[in-house]
């Protein structure tokens, strides 16, 4: 069922476009990333559902009920700012406690929802401890625990955890993910993170210069991108143009294929690094590149391979675990290959 | 404490003297800066330099207080060697040894001097100028002009009076005035408080900034007390707005002394100066030029400038015998009485 | 050269300065009041305590040094009240005229006393701007100057600008997303005011209290220009000893008792703000 619904949001500043015309929805219980570069503006979007900016055009709906209009604090719409925000002067206890004494909840059981609150990001031993007293993770989760502690119709989040290191990061997003869903709260989450978008997230929408590029499942936006700039900014890719003809694309000399392509016209090419193949000798394929290898970078569970080949470098992952990789070397020639329908195309 | 404070005080204790002169240059005479200075340069200092004798350089300085100031940092080490200041100030500075004690013997001028001009400086240098306590009105508002201090007393200038309370010595010569009126002796001046605790609420200011002169100029008050020469200066430049009152109950003398200082490196030239000053031809031309008191009994004063004097035969018998040395022994309680009586009478 | 020597070689400037222009005149005058002035007002070079104890034994003295606390302390806080209002607005403004405002904030301290306090009688004196507008709607002259109402008035003024920019200093770790969660967390913006951003200044209050508590309580030129020769407070008497009546002996020990006043009250302030923190 449809929980939050953005209509044509729209925001400028000072005559420069900021958001154009966003419009989506998110299902109740569902988290949705609002993926994107920095000023592509998912943080203005997410201000704007906040109530911490008034669009200039556009509605936001909640469970059908128009809140435009009103001002963030009558929203019950809770939020982790990238900086946390916690109020310095007050205990994690009383952080978490200050939403519910806002709306009106008698002292004993603010208390215990608090406690309740805390005990759910594992922070129950550190309640009287002031924030500038805990861990940059500690904090983020009483940032967390203080917007849930509300019993939010919405959960917002903007880049919640792009202030931590990274194996924290990775710590963090499953814990919060799990929060989140045991919780069954709506959420929003902005980040410019494309593993943390596909990690966490049940929808994801691709934000470009004030619009959405791509709403759609993880795996959609990744394996089925639908513009070259959610193909580029979603994963690495072997990135090519050249001419559809007879069903192929002419390109370096060489005739790559790929499903459906038109009769003719000039079109742009991706193709994913964990789609290709190396083949050995003897081995086939629809599509088969001979190449030299220029550069070989080790990163644990895969050696990033860069290729040159006729339609430029093409980058490939080769799995480590059998440790054959190590009798590869720049200079050595190889022969790549993927299926024509893990040929992306777009015409040009 | 603030910086100014401290300016002050270290301003008032002389420690920013000025730089030192080679010896058997021109004499530095230190004395009163603005008008005084442009005109005592033009009558006294230039006629005597163009005599060729010895030279006198002018050194202008602030107040009295600052004057004595410098003289006590210098003791060990002068830098001047005339100067010329209130009579209070400079028997302090008599009495502190930091002027010479001047003798007919080797001043034959001082047999030529007003027996007061010989009193007011005691044992050290004589007086050089007289001034005398006026009060100065606004003559567009008071008409006809007032005679008496008692004009001031009319319930219709109420708020429109200014009159400098001690410390300003303008106080203590009003008090000492009132004084004579009431018991025939200045030093009497219970009455005298009496009046003027009649008088405090007509008043506007106790302590008029920049000075009454200009207080009446400016619509602020009606009525001020001022010393003669300067209120000349004030009538004249006003077109004769300003007043001038000598009151029918008398006046006492403000005197400025002439002194030598202690171990002056030009010792000479400044008891040529001090010679040349106390002469009827230079007590002449100051007094017709800014209308200060002659000290010299032989100096023919213009008839028209000894109207406006107290070198009038009519004007000089109103002039109280009034001994400051006296008065300052006197002061610390009238500043009290003042306080206490008068000020604290006239809460605004 | 160790780093520890290298940073007590940097501060020899300010020590030498310090020592120059603050240490070598306190002791001076700290000399000075014990020296005592003669009935005739003569300074008389002795070592005694009789000026402080003819101090002390004057009630004026004490009646003065209320009066300047009463004084002080009022100027402080008004100073405060509006300085708060204003210092926040400037935080938060991202008009363009923000430095136009902060600079209108700060212009009193770019005039002189003297051209103040002649603005000032046009603005407050019988015949004044503020009279003439009471007359037009039928009041009666309000006497704003010449008295204590005008030295509090002047006085708040003249400190002000340095409240707005201790507060401005002090506001300067304020995060403004931290009222933004509070609203999102269902605080109404006066709530969240005072809940959130009005007790992280507290520290910036304090201080800015005392700087205007300092500046008033050792301010001699306004209580002297806008008093009328009414106002008596610790700096006009010392003004007033040490160019008037030339009682040195007595300017430099009402000096010494005010700069002792000073630092009893910094010091009690300072732990009372420690505690406060703790």
């Amino acid at each position: 069922m449809t929980h939050l619904v953005l209509e044509g949001l729209t925001r400028a500043y000072g005559g420069r476009p900021v958001v154009q015309g966003v419009s989506l929805s998110v299902e109740r219980g569902s988290l949705l990333a609002l993926l994107g570069p920095s000023g592509c503006g998912k943080t203005t979007t997410l201000r704007m559902v906040a109530g911490l900016e008034a669009p200039d055009a556009g509605r936001i709906l909640v469970e059908g009920r128009d809140v435009t209009p009103l001002a963030p604090h009558r929203r019950r719409m809770g939020v982790v700012f990238q900086s946390y925000a916690l109020f310095p002067h007050m205990t994690a206890a009383a952080n978490v406690a200050f939403g519910l004494e806002m709306h009106g909840v008698p002292r004993g059981e603010r208390v215990r929802r608090a406690a309740e609150a805390l005990t759910l990001v594992g922070l129950a031993d550190h309640a009287q401890k002031r924030p500038r007293q805990l861990s940059g993770g500690q904090q983020q989760r009483v940032a967390l625990a203080r917007a849930l502690a509300i019993e939010p119709d919405v959960l917002l989040l903007d880049e919640p955890l792009s202030a931590l290191d990274a194996k924290l990061r990775e710590e963090l997003r499953s814990e919060m993910r799990a929060i989140q869903q045991r919780v069954g709260a709506t959420s929003v989450f902005v980040t410019h993170d494309q593993a943390e978008a596909l990690a966490m997230a049940d929808m994801v929408a691709v934000m470009d210069q004030g619009r959405i590029a791509q709403l759609g499942t993880p795996e959609d936006v990744f394996e089925r991108p639908r513009t070259p700039f959610v193909a580029t900014f979603v994963g690495r890719s072997a990135r090519f143009a050249g001419q559809a003809e007879g069903g192929a694309v002419r390109a370096g000399g060489m005739a790559i294929h790929a499903a459906g392509l038109p009769a003719t016209g000039a079109v742009e090419v991706f193709v994913r690094p964990h789609r290709i193949r190396v083949l050995a000798d003897g081995d086939t394929a629809e599509n088969a590149l001979d190449g030299t290898i220029a550069a070989i970078d080790y990163t644990g569970e895969v050696a990033q391979l860069q290729v040159d080949t006729p339609v430029g470098r093409v980058p490939v992952d080769v799995a480590t675990a059998d440790g054959a990789w190590r009798a590869r070397q720049p200079g050595q020639p190889i022969r790549l290959g993927w299926r024509a329908t893990d040929t992306i195309w777009f015409a040009a | 404490m603030r910086p100014t404070l401290i300016a002050t005080l270290t301003a008032a204790l002389g420690l920013a003297a000025p730089l030192a002169p080679a010896s058997a240059d021109p004499a530095r005479l230190l004395t009163y800066s603005g008008v005084f200075q442009d005109n005592y340069t033009d009558v006294v200092v230039k006629p005597f330099n163009a005599k060729g004798a010895a030279k006198v350089e002018y050194v202008g300085g602030d107040t009295s207080a600052s004057m004595l100031g410098q003289l006590r940092t210098q003791k060990n080490d002068p830098q001047l060697d005339v100067v010329i200041m209130d009579a209070t100030t400079a028997a302090l500075a008599c009495a502190e040894g930091l002027v010479e004690k001047i003798t007919p013997a080797m001043m034959p001028v001082l047999d030529e001097l007003d027996p007061q001009a010989r009193s007011g400086g005691g044992e050290c240098g004589p007086a050089v100028t007289f001034d005398h306590l006026v009060i100065v009105y606004d003559s567009r508002a008071v008409v006809p002009p007032p005679t008496s201090l008692r004009a001031m007393w009319d319930a219709k200038w109420r708020g429109r009076i200014s009159v400098s309370a001690p410390p300003n010595i303008q106080g203590l010569a009003l008090t000492a005035i009132m004084a004579h009126a009431d018991s025939g002796n200045w030093r009497n001046a219970d009455g005298a408080f009496r009046a003027l605790k009649d008088l405090a609420p007509s008043v506007q200011t106790f302590d008029p900034q920049p000075d009454g002169y200009n207080l009446i100029l400016n619509n602020t008050v009606t009525f001020a007390t001022g010393w003669n020469a300067r209120a000349q200066l004030y009538h004249d430049r006003s077109a004769g707005r300003v007043g001038v009152l000598l009151p029918s109950e008398g006046t006492v003398f403000q005197i400025n002394t002439i002194n030598v200082v202690k171990g002056a490196h030009n010792r000479d030239a400044a008891l040529a100066f001090m010679a040349y000053a106390l002469s009827p031809t230079a007590q002449k031309a100051f007094t017709e030029r800014m209308y200060y008191g002659p000290t010299n009994s032989h100096a023919q004063i213009a008839p028209e400038a000894a109207a406006r004097t107290a070198a009038a035969a009519e004007n000089k018998a109103r002039v109280i015998p009034l001994d400051w040395n006296e008065m300052i022994k006197l002061r610390d309680s009238w500043n009290q009485r003042w306080r206490r009586e008068v000020i604290s009478a006239a809460t605004r | 050269m160790s780093r520890r020597q290298a940073g007590w070689l940097l501060c020899l400037p300010a020590l030498a300065l310090l020592t120059l222009a603050f240490l070598w005149p306190m002791a001076i005058l700290a000399r000075m009041s014990l020296n005592e002035t003669s009935e005739s007002g003569m300074l008389v070079e002795t070592v005694s305590t009789a000026t402080y104890v003819k101090l002390a034994e004057d009630a004026f003295t004490w009646q003065v040094t209320r009066d300047s606390l009463v004084l002080s302390a009022g100027c402080a806080t008004s100073a405060l009240l509006l300085a708060y209002p204003m210092a926040l607005f400037l935080f938060r403004t991202r008009s363009r005229w923000r430095n136009l405002l902060a600079i209108a904030a700060i212009a009193p301290l770019l005039v002189s006393g003297t051209g103040r306090v002649i603005g000032w009688l046009a603005i407050l004196g019988d015949g004044g701007m503020v009279n003439a507008a009471l007359h037009a709607i039928g009041l009666p002259t309000q006497h704003l100057i010449n008295n204590w109402t005008g030295v509090r008035i002047g006085l708040t003024e003249s400190v002000m600008p340095y409240t707005v920019l201790a507060l401005l200093a002090g506001f300067g770790r304020l995060d403004p997303r931290l009222e933004e969660a509070a609203a999102t967390l269902g605080a109404r913006p006066l709530r969240a005011f005072w809940r959130v951003t009005f007790p992280l200044t507290l520290p910036a209050v304090s201080a800015g209290w005392l700087l205007a508590f300092v500046l008033a309580i050792s301010a001699f030129v306004t209580p002297h220009l806008m008093g009328g020769g009414r106002v008596f407070v610790l700096a006009t008497e010392i003004y007033d000893a040490a160019t008037q009546t030339l009682d040195w002996p007595a300017a430099a020990a009402l000096s010494i008792y005010a700069l002792v006043l000073l630092l009893v009250l910094m010091l009690a302030h300072g732990t009372l703000s420690r505690r406060a923190a703790a």
